[in-house]
């Protein structure tokens, strides 16, 4: 009966709990409903409208690349078209997806594998053999990591430090192709497309693709593109190169790119013509909007702009021209190459420019390498014409002249006494022969050094007394400099291009080297410098800018017709020279006595050209610096020669600049009458042409 | 007193149907939720493996609907000893040199065991289970042996319930299985509160509780470093982040997130069968509902809302008609774990509660928890089948 009692007692207890307890559940749940209805009901809408507004994606597709055109828009690079399969990933598209589309990818297209790494092998081995790879495991180093004394990533870095040659070896031949796809599928960055296979795409397995898109999701094939370049390595190094997909844009300018519209892989020019017009050339890319479901499958496509091709950049080079002149030099480096005493020189240099319009129509550089055969080669090193600087010797008189003209240390038609010098603690100073009494047509005519060191003396407020020691003003050098600089000498060009060196300047002030200054045997210039130098003396004192670019145009729509020119490249002049117009004109006449007159120091090589040449040549004292080490420091000379033609209303400019040469070659001299020849033989042709052109219409 | 002795089996057709028509909700959610499953998991298909488990359950349900709940009494410590030999084996196991082809750490939980072909087998379930059963007995029990039920007995049993559940619950929280934790403690709470412990107390141990927990706030919000390194670590917390400020924790409040926009943009009648807009990582588990929501809005949603509450009705009816406590303490301690879960899970997809892997019970894919929960339904049904009607009661 006591149970009983129990019973009854407890009995009485359970039904209340019970109800609190339902009364409890019932709570519950109505703040489930409460809530819900929250979510659903008030703020349905606006989840409604989020939904909406994160379906869609858009993807920018790259277009070509603008082309070079020279200045007869005759094509340097444009691009082939290659067929194109490609990759692209959304926010959500999960990790799985790449190892599958690599499979299906990998039954229809061939990939080369010899890019994938050793560890892309072994990653992928892990991920083929995920039992295996457990087992590389000790028990001890998975009771670490259950406990969290070593992490997933430290398990990780263990397990592929013991996979062994062999196991990464047994990858088969059609895994390592899966596997070079599928590091292509990861290489990209969401939303934006990413190449997967370009070059060497055949038709077959475009089309194969093609077939298959649909169960390929992400995959799409396009046209991509690749630089063809009319000229093999003609200018090369001056029109630079492109990065490739893999590299994208680079590191350093990352920001700059992306807020430009640019993705990451990208592909951007990094150096020289290439860099200096990327937002010319590179075009607009064509944006689709893809629209997409919350699982990130494409439900629709819609072309929002269909993009622009890069512009075209129409070069002021004359690309046959370039291409002579290039010739040219190959030939007489080689040939000099097998004369004596030439045993140090390895390059060339040759720019030639429109005096009256600064348009460049060719910069030339080449150098010698020998081939493991031993034979010599030329390279392509066009971009040493602005980024290398030698000693120019007397080549640089013409400056000198005016200089002492200007400051009034001597008058046009003084005569001074070519003699050797005698100054107290250096050699004798003299000229390549003594001249005796000459005037200054006769000191540029046959290249007097005293004369010039007697100008820079007079310069200096100094006295030259035999024997004695010279003591010259502090300012000669900034004087002298100064006034080269009006000229180009030792200051930027302002070509349109980027990394142009100034050349050195002597760093010591002791008078004796003022003397050298005036000669060209202190300072070093590069060859642009000396073109511009000679075009300011050549278009009586207007240092014109000189420049690469001459129009940018629209893509051409006709393969035969440029497009519309957008901008046009107008002369620039930098400065005008301040001198008097008869003391350039004194020059002028200098420079044509040293190529018309007798016993100028050209005579011999232009006297029997018809096109009126005038320049000046030059023979700097100097020493190796070249990438030979045995020859560092060894003495030689710079052959150079500046020049213009005709002397009256000169067309073209050129320097030729060749160093580390014997003083005896003439190769500067052979070199100069070959392309002044060139330019107007080729002129003439053109000409020719023309008219016939203009007879034919009549 | 005198049993009737021939068996009169009263069957709950209420519940029954209940059953019914989650089981069929279950089934088109996990279908309509299948476009959206992993690449590696679509080969399987869950629907059709949900009804297979469907169909085991009954078995199972019949199973435990031919003894007298009554003798389940008898073997509940084995029950227990044998539950406890499972998580010890979790436990120590790997370090006894047990290979990992029998123990599965997923997510970085040692819980599971691998049954070969039957999928995975995770001992907190049964333990759920087991510790419904042992404490329903220990009450009974402990009401025989102390009709008076002075303070002190109370005091008592309070002390056996946390004798019981302390060992399994601190073996479970070591896996760690967090969820599995909570639902055992809601267990306890629902069987305790109808055990018939004086309110008082019940109320200090929930005071206890709050006061725990805010000590945690306080600890965190004073002495974080301490409170990451000694108490809960980073990825735990990160659910409290992700709940608190989904908006603001990119990756950890990117579940709520999703749940939030496929819930709310179903607004009142949803956007149809399998007009799924929302992804899910893995949408036939824990994110169920927020699928089903998506498809059927607000009415729908309430209507299985509605189910849980009827299922629940159910239950307690059949509580309180059981003239047997053994009866009605286990209906209260399933009572407990469902609401619990349904709640939780609920809950969470809608931003009440933090993101914890809870399962939904009966509409969730799962094999071996469903197995569980349709046991837990038999023991119920169980209940009321053995129910008399006493002329003189």
């Amino acid at each position: 009966m006591k149970r009983e009692a129990a019973r009854k007692k407890k009995k009485s207890h359970l039904p209340l709990r019970l109800n609190i307890l339902f009364f409890g559940v019932f709570v519950m749940f109505s703040a489930l409903v409460i809530q819900l209805g929250i979510v659903q009901l008030i703020y349905g809408e606006t989840y409604q409208r989020e939904i909406a507004r994160t379906e869609d994606v858009t993807v920018a597709i790259p277009v070509p690349r603008g082309e070079l055109l020279d200045t007869n828009y005759k094509k340097i690079v444009d691009n082939t078209p290659l067929n194109a399969i490609t990759y692209t990933k959304f926010q959500n598209t999960p990790q799985s997806q790449s190892l599958e589309v690599a499979r299906k990818l990998a039954k229809l297209i061939e990939k080369d594998a010899s890019k994938v790494t050793e560890r892309d092998k072994k990653d992928f081995w892990m991920l083929l053999h995920p039992k295996k790879a457990e087992a590389k495991l000790t028990k001890k180093e998975w009771d670490k990591f259950k406990v969290k004394k070593l992490t997933d990533k430290q398990l990780y870095k263990i397990q592929l430090s013991r996979i062994t040659t062999t196991e990464i070896n047994s990858l088969s031949k059609d895994e390592l192709e899966i596997l070079a796809i599928k590091r292509e599928l990861d290489g990209g960055y969401a939303l934006s497309q990413q190449i997967v296979k370009s070059e060497g795409v055949t038709q077959e397995e475009f089309a194969r693709v093609s077939e298959n898109l649909d169960q390929l999701p992400g995959v799409d094939i396009t046209t991509d593109w690749k630089r063809n370049y009319y000229y093999g390595n003609m200018l090369r190094t001056l029109i630079g190169n492109i990065t490739t997909t893999s590299e994208g844009i680079p590191k350093d300018k990352t920001d700059y790119y992306l807020s430009r519209d640019y993705s990451r892989n990208d592909r951007v020019g990094k150096s020289y013509i290439e860099a200096t017009y990327e937002h010319i050339l590179h075009g607009k890319k064509a944006k689709i909007k893809n629209v997409t479901d919350k699982a990130g499958n494409l439900i629709s496509k819609e072309t929002i702009s269909e993009g622009e091709k890069g512009k075209d950049l129409v070069l002021t080079i004359d690309i046959d021209l370039q291409a002579e002149i290039e010739k040219i030099i190959e030939e007489e480096l080689l040939a000099a190459k097998g004369r004596a005493g030439n045993h140090m020189l390895d390059r060339a240099f040759v720019v030639m420019m429109n005096p009256n319009t600064g348009d460049i129509l060719t910069m030339a550089g080449k150098q010698l390498e020998k081939s493991k055969q031993g034979k010599y080669e030329t390279t392509d090193f066009a971009l040493g014409s602005m980024t290398t600087s030698y000693p120019m010797g007397s080549a640089v008189k013409g400056a000198t002249v005016l200089t002492g003209f200007q400051t009034g240390a001597i008058r046009p038609g003084d005569y001074q006494h070519d003699r050797p010098l005698h100054i107290k603690g250096t050699k004798e100073k003299s000229s390549w022969q003594n001249m005796g009494s000459i005037n200054d047509l006769d000191a540029l005519k046959r290249s007097s050094n005293v004369y010039m060191f007697l100008t820079a003396i007079k310069i200096g407020k100094g006295n030259y007394i035999p024997n004695g020691p010279l003591r010259l003003n502090q300012n000669t050098f900034s004087i002298m400099r100064n006034s080269f600089s009006q000229f180009g000498l030792g200051v930027p060009t302002g070509i349109d291009l980027p990394n142009e060196s100034i050349g050195f300047k002597g760093q010591s002030t002791l008078p004796g080297f003022a003397l050298d200054l005036a000669i060209g045997q202190y300072d070093t210039y590069t060859p642009l410098q000396m073109v511009q130098y000679v075009s300011t003396i050549a278009n009586g004192g207007y240092r014109m800018k000189p420049h690469i670019l001459k129009e940018i145009r629209d893509p051409s729509l006709k393969e035969s017709e440029p497009g519309q020119v957008i901008y046009s490249n107008f002369p620039t002049v930098i400065n005008r020279v301040e001198m008097n117009q008869a003391y350039i004109e004194r020059v002028q006449e200098g420079f044509r006595r040293v190529m018309q007159v007798p016993k100028g120091t050209a005579y011999s090589s232009f006297s029997s050209a018809p096109y009126k040449p005038a320049g000046k040549t030059g023979t700097a004292e100097t020493f190796y610096d070249g990438p030979e080490k045995n020859y560092r420091g060894k003495s030689t000379f710079n052959l150079t020669l500046i020049g213009y033609a005709p002397n009256k209303n000169p067309e073209i400019a050129f320097s030729v600049v060749v160093p580390w040469v014997s003083d005896k070659d003439q190769i500067n001299k052979k070199i100069g009458r070959r392309i002044l020849d060139k330019y107007f033989e080729l002129k003439n042709k053109q000409n020719g042409i023309i008219a016939q052109a203009i007879s034919k219409n009549e | 007193m005198s049993k009737d002795q021939t068996p009169q089996y009263k069957i709950d057709i209420t519940l029954i149907l209940v059953l019914l028509f989650l089981a069929i909700i279950s089934f088109f959610t996990i279908n309509s939720a299948e476009d959206q499953i992993p690449e590696k998991l679509q080969h399987v298909n869950f629907a059709r493996k949900q009804i297979v488990w469907y169909l085991l359950s009954l078995i199972a349900i019949a199973g435990t609907m031919v003894i007298d709940f009554d003798r389940f009494k008898y073997i509940t410590w084995y029950l227990y000893g044998f539950g406890m030999f499972l998580l010890l084996g979790l436990e120590f196991g790997p370090s006894l040199g047990v290979s990992n082809e029998i123990i599965l750490t997923l997510n970085g939980a040692t819980g599971w065991y691998k049954l070969g072909p039957l999928g995975n087998f995770q001992p907190a379930e049964l333990e759920k289970l087991v510790l419904i059963l042992l404490l329903s007995r220990t009450i009974v029990e402990h009401h025989d042996k102390y009709p008076e039920r002075t303070k002190k007995d109370d005091l008592r049993l309070i002390a056996k319930f946390f004798i019981i559940v302390v060992p399994p619950m601190l073996l479970i929280l070591k896996q760690p299985d967090l969820g599995s934790g909570m639902v055992i403690t809601a267990i306890v709470a629902a069987i305790m509160f109808v055990s018939g412990i004086r309110f008082r107390y019940i109320f200090a141990l929930a005071s206890g509780v709050i006061a725990i927990g805010a000590l945690m706030v306080f600890i965190y919000l004073n002495y974080t470093e301490f409170f990451k390194t000694n108490i809960l670590d980073e990825y735990q917390l990160n659910r409290f982040y992700g709940w608190l400020a989904p908006y603001e924790y990119e990756t950890q409040g990117y579940q709520l997130r999703q749940a939030l926009l496929a819930i709310g943009s179903g607004t009142l009648m949803g956007k149809g069968y399998s007009a799924n807009e929302v992804y899910f990582p893995e949408p036939q588990t824990d994110f169920i509902f927020a699928i089903f929501s998506e498809n059927f809005g607000f009415v729908g949603s309430s209507i299985v809302i509605s189910l849980f509450f009827l299922l629940i009705y159910r239950m307690i009816h059949i509580a309180l008609e059981s003239n047997d406590p053994f009866g009605s303490y286990i209906c209260a301690g399933v009572i407990g774990m469902i609401t619990f879960q349904v709640f939780q899970n609920i809950g969470m997809t809608v931003g009440l509660l933090p993101i914890t892997g809870i399962p939904l019970p009966f509409i969730s894919y799962g094999g071996s928890s469903l197995l569980i929960y349709m046991v837990c339904i038999g023991l119920v049904l169980n209940v009321r089948s053995r129910t008399r009607k006493y002329m003189f009661d």
